[in-house]
């Protein structure tokens, strides 16, 4: 059990990062009450868990990191939230975001951009950067983020921790206020692979409140592995491009090696429909967010403007100046694909290209390869601004990360090495709902892999 | 470039969100950028019988269908911006176009 006290101290001490949108007042005064109600039998009694501030939290504000929830207390809170604590986890205060998750640098905050730990020219990644910022600057063990389109791995591996987004329907999406709903997933960030693990063990499982939550049984962790025999793990040549960052090729290339040392079998494959990928999440993302966003309008919940305005002059008003650059951008990209003429020429599309990307790992793993391992970001972690003016630029951030939402599928980033002192995530992919098979691999390859050497 | 200026505002009636007199000429520059991007989709030849494919579960479950109090810490008059005697207050509706 750790000290209430202690975990608020380091948590107020990485304020540098401003990673973290709790202020330090409310969180000492959260903490100390949530550990004297804590159940001590609980399988995660005292670990403080920081969580992302699109999950709904009785404990604490939930404003996605918007101006148009400022403020906002839900009056519910998530089931992951619920069984946190019924395990005996602290909820560690809320994390700073992208607006509404959408962004790939936690620049897209309306309380200002998270601040990477290793370098504070840079960014931590996003949209889950203050969780994966905390998470390494050992503020917390372990923090839960959502990912939509790689929100946690590409934090986790711009920061140099382990992030897993698990199958949709996984965990219930229950209190995770909604961006894309048939994308998101609430992801789980950890120091390790273990740490990650047993967090989402724990909030995984049915769910009553959430339909497309799948009915089974809390995700069981396997044991650590001695070796990778029998496992066939595919490389996808479309993540390997000539264009690559060489660094992140060279970490990639010596993950592989010891992949194959531990017993492995390594097979190249094809996933021929990866560079519709970008567009298709392009497409369909914003079309969900339109849609989902059209809740805030200033007349139940968050701030309004204008009130002196009529009822269509406040809803424009409120949404005008309630959203960020960003997510304006996105609700009118979305309404447009969805508008009469356009819906067969961009969201059709779309759905079909969703069709022929799911199939394509459908294919692989019907070959009898278990498991693929890529990159999971083209580059390590950019400098703060540079891809701001440019969204497309941006957007290609996540190139590797947005097929196993568009799939469906699980996937875990964690650490295999370091160019000039910035960490570079490697990517497992599995298949649906073995999640213990990718736990296997990212267990094994995470004890031989020189994870803070340069590569 | 594919957005002008006036489909921007059209857009932007649909999604009930002003846009700045200063904002839209950078709004319609990025809408286009991006939709020119995601226009690589109509490029290529998709069968046109290919099923979509939608994750999560097969079926829906119901819950029983009981009426309950909905599962609130407290109520909208802790959370609205107006409430007042059981509804939410809002300014008259005005003229729709």
């Amino acid at each position: 059990m750790s000290d209430a006290k202690a975990v608020a101290d380091r948590l107020v001490k990485a304020k540098r990062l401003n990673a973290l949108l709790t202020p330090a007042k409310d969180l000492r005064k959260s903490l100390l009450a949530q550990a004297a109600a804590a159940r001590p039998t609980g399988v995660l009694y005292g670990m403080p868990v920081a969580v992302k501030d699109n999950i709904c939290t009785l404990e604490f504000t939930t404003t996605c990191g918007s101006k148009i929830l400022e403020g906002y207390q839900s009056p519910y809170e998530a089931t992951a939230i619920t069984k946190l604590k019924a395990a005996g986890a602290l909820i560690a205060g809320k994390t700073n975001c992208d607006e509404f998750a959408m962004g790939s640098s936690t620049e897209h905050s309306a309380y200002g951009r998270v601040v990477h730990p290793l370098d504070k020219t840079r960014v931590p990644g996003g949209s889950s950067g203050g969780s994966a910022a905390l998470v390494a600057a050992g503020a917390v063990p372990a923090a839960l983020g959502s990912d939509t389109g790689g929100s946690v791995r590409q934090p986790a591996a711009f920061c140099g921790v382990v992030g897993i987004k698990p199958t949709y329907g996984r965990v219930s999406r229950y209190g995770l206020v909604a961006f894309g709903s048939s994308l998101d997933q609430i992801g789980v960030f950890g120091r390790s692979v273990h740490d990650a693990a047993r967090v989402l063990s724990v909030i995984s499982g049915r769910d009553p409140k959430d339909a497309t939550c799948e009915d089974r049984d809390p995700l069981r962790l396997p044991n650590v592995p001695e070796s990778l025999q029998g496992f066939v793990i595919g490389l996808p040549k479309e993540y390997f491009p000539p264009e690559l960052d060489p660094a992140v090729r060279r970490a990639c290339d010596r993950a592989i090696r010891m992949m194959k040392e531990l017993g492995a079998s390594i097979r190249e494959v094809s996933l021929p429909h990866t560079p519709y990928a970008v567009p298709t999440y392009y497409v369909i993302a914003p079309a969900e967010a339109s849609s989902n966003l059209a809740r805030y309008d200033g007349v139940r919940y968050g701030p309004r403007f204008d009130g002196n305005a009529d009822l269509r002059g406040l809803y424009r008003a409120t949404r005008g100046q309630g959203f960020g650059a960003e997510v304006r951008r996105r609700i009118l990209v979305g309404t447009y694909v969805l508008s009469a003429g356009y819906y067969d020429a961009y969201y059709r599309r779309a759905q079909q290209m969703r069709a022929l990307i799911a199939q394509d790992f459908r294919n692989v793993f019907d070959r009898g390869v278990d498991l693929l391992f890529t990159p999971t970001v083209p580059s390590p972690a950019f400098k703060a601004g540079e891809k701001l003016s440019d969204p497309i630029a941006m957007y290609m951030s996540d190139i590797f990360t947005v097929t196993a939402n568009l799939a469906g599928l699980p996937a875990i980033s964690l650490p295999i090495g370091r160019v000039k002192g910035l960490p570079i995530g490697g990517q497992v992919i599995g298949q649906a709902f073995l999640e213990d098979e990718m736990l296997e691999a990212a267990y094994a390859l995470e004890r031989v892999v020189p994870a803070t050497d340069e590569a | 470039m594919s957005v002008s200026r006036d489909d921007v505002l059209r857009i932007a009636q649909l999604a009930e969100l002003d846009v700045t007199e200063e904002a839209l000429a950078e709004m319609a520059d990025q809408m286009s950028r991006i939709l020119d991007y995601v226009a690589q989709l109509s490029a290529i030849p998709t069968n046109g019988t290919v099923k979509t494919f939608v994750p999560g579960p097969d079926a829906i479950r119901f819950r029983p269908d009981e009426v309950a109090p909905p599962p609130l810490a407290f109520g909208p008059e802790e959370f609205a911006p107006a409430f007042k005697e059981g509804f939410f207050v809002v300014p008259k509706l005005g003229q729709f176009e």
